[in-house]
């Protein structure tokens, strides 16, 4: 589904990604946790092109982002991103934040487009607000919107750039649950967090990145229970020394 | 002899002033659409990758605000004619001048509202495969102009009391009325006052109309 070979990225003198394989399949959920700065929300941005990889190769879903025959705003609908803020379109109606992708890029008709997006908005619980603006909604709220957004056009696999690391504690839990939802549906995601919790319990493999490369690797309650890396005993250290 | 003040004066004028805001109107209008027009592609292409495209724009603003709108509307009117031999309409002229001072203006408030918007709403949108083109005009477009209402209705004010210098290329709009009628009866002080009483009531009309705008996309959310 996704294989990233060699991935390399800088900023500037900053070499942010120092080197990066990942091979994603096709219905799997992986979690990516890290300290902060150590790249991993970079290595999801390199995915659909929102940040330019300066070396190496990604393929996504057998389109080779490189290449300059590929049309990257195809590959972006295949590969939807939700953002840790949200990034709603705050002059647009919640249904049209989740039907105007299907409408311009899917070329859907408006009919079509709106049955879809209030069956999905229905599966993210917030049929109800449909005919609301984002900023009528609580943070939790918006990001089932911003999921459902994604949703909407369909994609191969879903990015989850942090996804609960803006919200208030007490709205995790219902962004958590439509995540593990669509995980069992067998969505292929790919997921940037802090939540230990959910990683150790939705995901299929957990990745550990520190200093721009992959420091480890395996099964989350393995690698949990029995982490190999000093980086990620001590990152697990100052983590878990907080619940 | 002592002045006296003829309020007799501003009812025989008002016809003449009447007809002269009609042009003023036209000018201010017309100018203004396609110096919105101008500026818009201005302030975009200031926002572009390309260096050149960028400083095309760059240019154009520089030139415009750097030199005086009176010194533009005479080299326009009475310089190019020269050159391509063929003279110009003075209210075609107006037109143009209004519309390429104003856009050089109005360039710098679409880049500023444009850049305003977070990047966050540029990436949401190309995330969900918008083109380029597609993100600017369905997101990052409808949110700047909103931003843009307050800055633009001061700049549709100045361009409105701008018209007046196009008296010296024999436009016959509202101030050239005022001092075509002042030769004649030789009533300035009435004259001039009503003059500047008539724009009063055009710019405080934009500043209301801009104001309902505003408060009206307010209420619509953001």
């Amino acid at each position: 589904m996704i294989e990233i070979k060699n991935l390399h990225k800088s900023f500037g003198n900053l070499e942010v990604i120092k080197g990066i394989d990942l091979k994603v399949e096709s219905g799997e959920v992986v979690c990516i946790i890290g300290p902060s700065g150590s790249g991993k929300s970079t290595v999801l941005r390199c995915i659909n092109k929102l940040e330019e990889p300066t070396t190496g190769t990604i393929i996504v879903d057998g389109h080779d982002i490189m290449a300059s025959s590929t049309n990257i705003n195809e590959v972006r609908a295949e590969a939807g991103m939700v953002f840790q803020q949200f990034n709603l379109f705050p002059h647009m109606t919640i249904l049209e934040n989740v039907t105007l992708g299907p409408i311009k890029v899917r070329k859907m008709s408006k009919s079509d487009a709106d049955e879809l997006g209030l069956r999905l908005l229905d599966k993210v619980g917030l049929k109800n607000k449909a005919r609301n603006y984002p900023e009528q909604l609580s943070g939790g709220q918006k990001q089932r919107v911003a999921i459902a957004r994604s949703l909407a056009l369909q994609p191969k696999v879903i990015l989850f750039d942090e996804p609960t690391s803006a919200l208030d504690p007490e709205l995790v839990g219902e962004v958590l649950e439509v995540m593990q939802k669509l995980a069992k549906e067998g969505m292929t995601m790919i997921v940037v967090t802090h939540e230990m919790g959910f990683a150790k319990e939705v995901a299929d493999r957990l990745i550990f990145i520190d200093e721009g490369i992959i420091q480890e690797e395996g099964d989350p309650v393995e690698v949990f229970a029995n982490p190999k890396n000093p980086r990620l005993k001590d990152f697990l250290g100052k983590v878990v020394s907080h619940i | 002899m002592a002045f006296a003040f003829d309020t007799s004066v501003f009812w025989d004028t008002f016809p003449m002033l009447m007809r002269g805001l009609k042009l003023t109107i036209e000018i201010t209008i017309g100018g203004l659409f396609f110096g919105f027009i101008l500026g818009s592609a201005a302030g975009l292409m200031k926002l572009s990758r390309n260096f050149f495209t960028r400083k095309i724009a760059g240019v154009y603003v520089e030139a415009i605000r750097g030199t005086p709108m009176l010194v533009q509307a005479m080299f326009l009117y009475y310089g190019v004619p020269m050159a391509l031999g063929m003279r110009i309409p003075p209210m075609t002229a107006g037109i143009i001048i209004i519309a390429v001072n104003s856009g050089a203006y109005i360039a710098e408030i679409v880049r500023g509202a444009v850049q305003s918007i977070h990047k966050g709403q540029f990436e949401a949108g190309r995330s969900i495969g918008l083109t380029n083109a597609q993100t600017m005009r369905f997101i990052i477009w409808p949110q700047a102009l909103k931003r843009m209402i307050p800055p633009l209705g001061n700049q549709f004010i100045i361009s409105l009391k701008d018209t007046s210098l196009l008296m010296v290329i024999g436009v016959g709009e509202l101030m050239r009325t005022g001092q075509e009628i002042t030769s004649v009866n030789f009533r300035a002080f009435e004259v001039y006052l009503a003059v500047a009483c008539v724009y009063l009531v055009m710019t405080l009309s934009i500043a209301f109309v801009m104001r309902r705008i505003e408060k009206k996309l307010n209420t619509s959310r953001r």
